[in-house]
């Protein structure tokens, strides 16, 4: 069967569509995939910007300065002199 | 009128001539001007922006951060896009953290531009605003920002190091920005699509300092702690490892509150605590006997027309007693067998007058004359620590190399570079700069430093079951090239503990003004309060292996008379501060090398080194591929080049 000039006009149309709908759903996809990078960017900055965050205010609380003074008013510690300090020696170990 | 088909005709024709027309402009916007319309279209559409790299990081030797690259934002924001300008603004200041009518204020311009930088916690709420657009920036962060912040320096709103270790180490931590093509729309708005990567952004190496953390956090607050007590005009604390050189804390404070490097930049007369290295000259010359003794002169001695004075006087003294109890004149009487050469050129040795070498951006050389240009007066002051000038870093270092059997090491204060695959690209090894004193009369100048803590001056830092050897400076403060009267520098310098020094520690104290301005009473307590902190603490860089064996084992408290003492409790097992490792290393190939690069070679294979001859190296004993305990002796023996 030979094919009419209105086939093959239906024939280069579907070929058309065909390629035009591969080109817009790759572009579709791409988009999504920006966007999803773009959110995964935003929460990673997000999440590093509060790993930060706790990060000084882990240090904050830990440092000397808030520590002694929580551990010798709440708890009353205090810092120990050196003879009540006791180093024991490691079993076999070599000294440096 | 016309027929039809004439009609159709003209029709055609015009038609005809339109389409040519038509094809005709467009060969001239496609051919001759696609060109230039392309390159319009393109700057149009396309943006191209530059991917900024991550700063290195900052950390300390145990890997605790202090410097870090934080993502942060400026705001921008069009109030004609706002879909809610009553409420949007409300959000705006309360995130921002500014009032709200400055916001309002702001909002009335056609564009309002909010320079933070604004942390991303700080914008999370804002990113679903429309017409509030984000400019993220790179900006450093520090955890903890009053850490050594004098030390570490801070980074420039150019984004390159401004002061301190950011600014030495500018050109490691900056890394290589990327570049980045993304499509705009007509009214230059970014299209939420994939940016085209045209360089990737290279990171900058991250930095391991040598400072300890936990050392550095002691060393400032007691430097506080003394600056307050005493109402001093200020201090320098520095801790150093004598074994490597390297820094572990150094704590500056001003009374006016300035962040200044004063322990690499400020200089001072050392006054007492430089008596040593007059002793150490008179060691190495063999003119002074441990038995010999020179009379206290009632503590007043005539010399010139200049009287010069002990505080406690003693009716004669041995060389050991002049340092026990710093005597002035008895370390004048005895420095007086010294030839001015000698006298300066071991203070030249121990590394005064000139800078140390330090990877800080600025480092006094500190102050030492020429022999030519002394004065009649000044070999005794030299030797009682005045007419030259050093940085508590200089004095550190030399007092270092007394704790380091006699070899002078170059400070550091950068640990390890990692570049940004995590490639290990420096990592420091001690640089022995010259041998000051041989180890014998290191041991011995360490053995008088013992006798100050012992019963001396220096008892105010004396720690009940570990030795510590130090000494005690007060000297006459100098304000504008002038001795200020009334004002005198309180120092001390520690070496914990006594045997194998781990820890050579420099307290300074700029005129205190409450209480006694006497070093043992300014500067010794604050000392051993830092190593009581030291030892107490549980990451500091103290090989407590060692520690551990040089303490006397503690009698075992029964369980009545204990004295409410509750004592550390040590985890058990036991993880040392120090893996052991193998003990045994390979002895290096140095044959043909100088002598030079042989004994550096020896030197960085951990090995201590006896030469035998003298030109090019030629063997070892025990020979190259051997295996030698670290620490072992290798003789290279050297001969005149083939």
């Amino acid at each position: 069967m030979t094919l009419k000039g209105r086939h093959w006009a239906a024939v280069w149309l579907l070929a058309f569509l065909a390629v035009a709908w591969i080109v817009i759903a790759r572009q579709t996809s791409a988009i999504r995939g920006a966007r999803e990078l773009a959110a995964l960017r935003e929460e990673h900055a997000n999440l590093a910007g509060h790993g930060a965050d706790l990060e000084r205010r882990i240090r904050a609380a830990t440092s000397r300065a808030v520590l002694l003074r929580r551990a010798r008013g709440r708890l009353g510690l205090r810092l120990p002199a050196d003879t009540e300090i006791i180093l024991l020696p490691v079993p076999g170990g070599e000294p440096r | 009128m016309a027929k039809l088909p004439v009609r159709l005709q003209v029709i055609e024709a015009a038609m005809l001539l339109g389409l040519i027309a038509l094809v005709g402009r467009a060969a001239q916007v496609q051919l001759i001007q696609g060109g230039r319309w392309s390159t319009e279209a393109r700057v149009q559409r396309t943006e191209h922006i530059v991917l900024a790299a991550r700063r290195g990081t900052l950390s300390d030797r145990h890997g605790k951060p202090l410097a870090l690259t934080q993502e942060t934002y400026h705001v921008g924001v069009a109030p004609n896009e706002l879909r809610d300008p009553e409420g949007d603004p409300e959000v705006l200041a309360r995130q921002l953290h500014l009032s709200p009518a400055d916001i309002r204020l702001a909002l009335r311009k056609r564009y309002a531009y909010f320079a933070g930088p604004f942390t991303t916690l700080q914008v999370r709420p804002l990113r679903g605003l429309r017409g509030v657009h984000l400019e993220p920036v790179v900006n450093r962060f520090y955890p903890q920002p009053d850490l050594a912040q004098g030390v570490i320096g801070r980074v420039g709103d150019d984004g390159h190091g401004a002061t301190g270790l950011e600014r030495a180490l500018d050109s490691v931590l900056t890394g290589q920005p990327g570049s980045a093509v993304v499509l705009k729309d007509r009214d230059g708005r970014e299209y939420v699509s994939p940016a085209r990567v045209i360089k990737e952004p290279v990171s900058g190496a991250d930095v391991v300092l040598t400072l300890d953390a936990e050392l550095q956090e002691i060393a400032q607050r007691a430097l506080d702690d003394a600056v307050e007590r005493t109402k001093a005009d200020g201090g320098d604390v520095v801790m150093l490892d004598p074994s490597t050189g390297e820094v572990l804390a150094i704590a500056s404070r001003r009374r006016d509150g300035a962040v200044r490097p004063s322990a690499f930049i400020d200089t001072f007369e050392p006054g007492s605590i430089a008596k040593i290295f007059a002793v150490a000259a008179l060691l190495t010359d063999d003119l002074v006997q441990p038995t010999e003794r020179v009379s206290g002169e009632g503590g007043r001695y005539r010399l010139g027309r200049r009287t010069i004075v002990d505080e406690e006087p003693l009716p004669s003294l041995t060389i050991a007693d002049a340092i026990r109890v710093s005597s002035n004149i008895a370390i004048v009487k005895f420095a007086a067998r010294l030839t001015p050469e000698v006298q300066y050129t071991t203070l030249r040795d121990f590394g005064f007058g000139t800078p140390t070498g330090i990877e800080f951006p600025a480092e006094a050389a500190g102050r030492l004359r020429l022999p030519a240009e002394w004065t009649r007066p000044s070999a005794a002051s030299l030797a009682m620590g005045y007419e030259f000038a050093v940085t508590p870093i200089q004095v550190a270092v030399a007092y270092g190399a007394l704790a380091n059997d006699g070899l002078l090491l170059q400070p550091a204060l950068i640990r390890q570079v990692k570049g940004p695959t995590g490639r290990l690209a420096y990592r420091h090894r001690p640089e022995p700069v010259r041998r000051v004193v041989t180890p014998t009369v290191a041991a011995a100048l360490r053995d008088l430093l013992r006798g100050v803590v012992e019963s001396g001056t220096g008892t105010g830092a004396a720690l009940a079951n570990y030795p510590v050897a130090a000494k005690t400076g007060t000297a006459r403060r100098v304000v504008r090239g002038r001795y200020a009267p009334g004002q005198y520098t309180a120092s001390f310098v520690a070496l914990f503990p006594a045997d194998r020094p781990q820890i050579v520690l420099v307290v300074k104290i700029d005129d205190p003004r409450t209480g006694s301005y006497f070093a043992a009473q300014a500067a010794a307590p604050v000392t051993r309060s830092m190593l009581e902190q030291a030892l107490a603490a549980r990451e500091v860089a103290l090989d407590r292996a060692r520690l551990s064996t040089a303490a006397p084992l503690p009698r075992a408290p029964g369980v009545e008379d204990d004295g409410g003492v509750v004592p550390l409790v040590v985890p058990w097992p036991y993880h040392p501060d120090t893996v052991t490792g193998h003990p045994f290393r390979t002895v290096p190939e140095v044959a043909g090398q100088s002598m030079r690069e042989a004994v550096r070679a020896l030197h960085r294979g951990g090995f201590r080194v006896a030469l035998k001859g003298w030109g090019v190296a030629r063997r070892t004993a025990p020979a190259a591929g051997d295996s030698a305990t670290a620490g072992s002796v290798v003789t290279l023996f050297a001969g005149p080049a083939p």
